[in-house]
């Protein structure tokens, strides 16, 4: 049984937003600013001139972290939020009663309203569009120019994203929450 | 409509006793001021909701001011606003007619017709907020989310529903004994789906202002206080301020039980203050000193909700009784901020720290302001709750019989 995950080289990240826009083409995502599965977050540069710290301007793509121990899950009344093939957290539209508590429990904000169905909308990994397709990349992996994303099996030690993480050091975001993310950002 | 009300009546009277099956009753009232100062407001309440739901049944939530970082406002508000009072009713009734209290029996049926006036009032709001409240019937049965708090106060709720409504049938049949038995009943049930309710905030891992057990407990103290407040409400108008001597010490006893609870309510609000901002864990102290100097919090929860009625309390030894009507209304208004900051105050601090366009500052504390729809809905909740209570009381005998 695979168990996706996503490997972020962050520090190559260009803020170029080409992801965002190839997620809303993939997935069929509305327009409008608060609808996005990904996005990514600018780091301010930190000091004052002349001592100004370069190192501290980076950008933080992001996304649903597909967590192991979803918040998000665990608050849905209906289990229309559920952990899919792959441990893939889903949303069955069908089920989605509207609560918005999934977007309340969710310390990530990676939920939002799909205005068609009037349910909540999240990241997929794109598993119910190109994974479906065959295809092995996520639409934001493909379109990344700097190869900032790696997306696989965290199951399969042969796996690229495997075997990124058994060498390069990785943290994740709000660990100390227990929610155990799927998303590694690499040092 | 008027005859088959009626015809509808007269089968009802069959199985409770009842002061008047003639609709016509219901629009009969003594003209006094205050009377059409309530009547008219009602009905302009009435009237804004009305426009109020025709307009989120057309945009849907796009006639509310929620957004993605805050995601619920007002109607979620209202909705435990109405539902605290109703758990609080229950368990005041509960202290004289279950645990028999006798100084405070005579209040019991009118406690109970609060009590389920105000649950279905809570019940039109959250049924105006979830997107697909049918849907929600329907997986709420057939796919369960065990470990869902919000699944848990649905089913709480039903049937804390059910047994009020089976207790004050048997209240108005002065049958004591099977009123006592699903009272028992209804206090228990009633008292697990509001401490769910107080959790539904509680399990919420990722906002350290709300995570804990605080909420659970503090929703049962503070519906307690709620129960009072309306109580004194309730008479205040019922008498127009002219206590019967029997009701005086009823009243005397409810506020001094109302006392000590605020005094307990007080000293949660400040530990839960002292412990939020104690040690500066960034985002439980920030957000705890934002909400310490919020008006709402300082003038709305604190001075109207607990300060004026505990030292009206306190400096008449319970007995300004008159005092205390004006008091349980500022009391209410505190209340309602109480849930409102509750609801807010949870989703203050943003879940994403990091500014996503250039050109925007990063994200500070989450604003919200309620839409005009929203607060026609919440004073339509209001004129909805005061129109159930107004006909209950006209055809119903609310008092509790001598025996």
């Amino acid at each position: 049984m695979a168990r996706y995950g996503m490997a972020l080289d962050y520090k190559n990240c260009i803020n170029c937003k080409a992801c965002e826009v190839a997620c809303k083409e993939e997935n069929g995502v509305q327009l409008g600013a608060d609808k996005h599965r990904i996005w990514v977050g600018v780091k301010d540069v930190e000091g004052l001139w002349p001592n100004i710290s370069i190192a501290s301007s980076t950008f933080e793509p992001s996304q649903c972290q597909q967590c192991e121990n979803a918040p998000c899950q665990e608050v849905c009344p209906t289990q229309a939020t559920h952990y899919a093939k792959g441990g893939i957290v889903m949303v069955d539209a069908d089920k989605c009663i509207l609560c918005s508590y999934c977007m309340e429990a969710c310390p990530y904000d990676a939920r939002y309203v799909k205005e068609d169905t009037m349910t909540v909308d999240k990241c997929t990994f794109c598993s119910d569009t190109r994974l479906l397709r065959g295809e092995t990349t996520t639409a934001c992996q493909a379109t990344c120019p700097t190869k900032v994303r790696t997306f696989g099996d965290l199951d399969d030690p042969n796996s690229e994203i495997s075997q990124l993480l058994s060498h390069r050091q990785h943290f994740t975001l709000k660990t100390h929450l227990g929610t155990k993310p799927k998303l590694f950002y690499m040092i | 409509m008027f005859v088959l009300a009626e015809k509808i009546m007269k089968q009802v009277e069959r199985f409770i006793p009842m002061r008047h099956t003639d609709i016509r009753e219901l629009f009969k009232f003594e003209k006094t001021p205050l009377n059409i100062l309530v009547a008219f407001t009602t009905f302009v309440f009435l009237i804004l909701f009305v426009i109020g739901a025709t307009n989120y049944f057309i945009y849907g939530h796009h006639a509310y001011g929620v957004t993605r970082e805050h995601p619920w406002g007002l109607m979620i508000a209202m909705y435990i606003f109405f539902v605290v009072s109703s758990t609080g009713l229950c368990i005041m009734s509960a202290i004289g007619h279950v645990f028999e209290v006798k100084v405070l029996e005579p209040f019991a049926k009118r406690a109970i017709h609060g009590a389920l006036v105000t649950l279905l009032s809570g019940f039109v709001v959250i049924f105006l907020e979830i997107g697909h409240p049918f849907r929600m019937m329907i997986y709420n049965t057939i796919s369960p989310g065990l470990t869902s708090a919000i699944w848990g106060m649905g089913v709480l709720y039903s049937l804390y529903l059910i047994f009020i409504v089976i207790e004050f049938f048997f209240l108005l049949r002065h049958d004591h004994k099977w009123a006592k038995r699903f009272g028992i009943f209804g206090l228990v049930v009633g008292v697990a789906a509001h401490s769910n309710l107080g959790a539904v905030f509680g399990f919420l891992v990722a906002r350290p202002v709300a995570n804990g057990i605080y909420y659970p407990l503090y929703f049962i103290l503070s519906a307690m206080v709620t129960g009072c407040y309306l109580i004194f409400l309730m008479y205040g108008f019922k008498y127009k301020l002219e206590f019967p001597t029997e009701m005086q010490k009823t009243l005397v006893a409810t506020a001094k039980i109302l006392g000590l609870l605020l005094a307990i309510l007080l000293f949660f609000e400040i530990w839960r203050m002292l412990t939020a901002i104690y040690g500066g864990m960034e985002d439980r102290a920030v957000t705890a000193l934002h909400i310490l100097k919020s008006a709402p919090f300082l003038v709305g929860e604190i001075l109207l909700g607990i300060v004026i009625p505990f030292l009206v309390i306190l400096l008449s030894n319970g007995k300004a009784i008159k005092t205390m009507v004006f008091a349980s209304l500022g009391g209410m208004v505190g209340i309602f901020f109480m849930r409102y900051d509750l609801v807010h105050d949870t989703q203050l601090y943003p879940m994403q720290t990091l500014k996503l366009t250039e050109y925007q500052l990063p994200p500070s504390f989450i604003e919200y302001t309620p839409s005009m729809n929203e607060i026609f809905i919440a004073l339509g909740a209001v004129g909805i709750a005061i129109t159930l209570y107004y006909i209950g009381d006209k055809i119903l005998y609310l008092e509790t019989d001598p025996d």
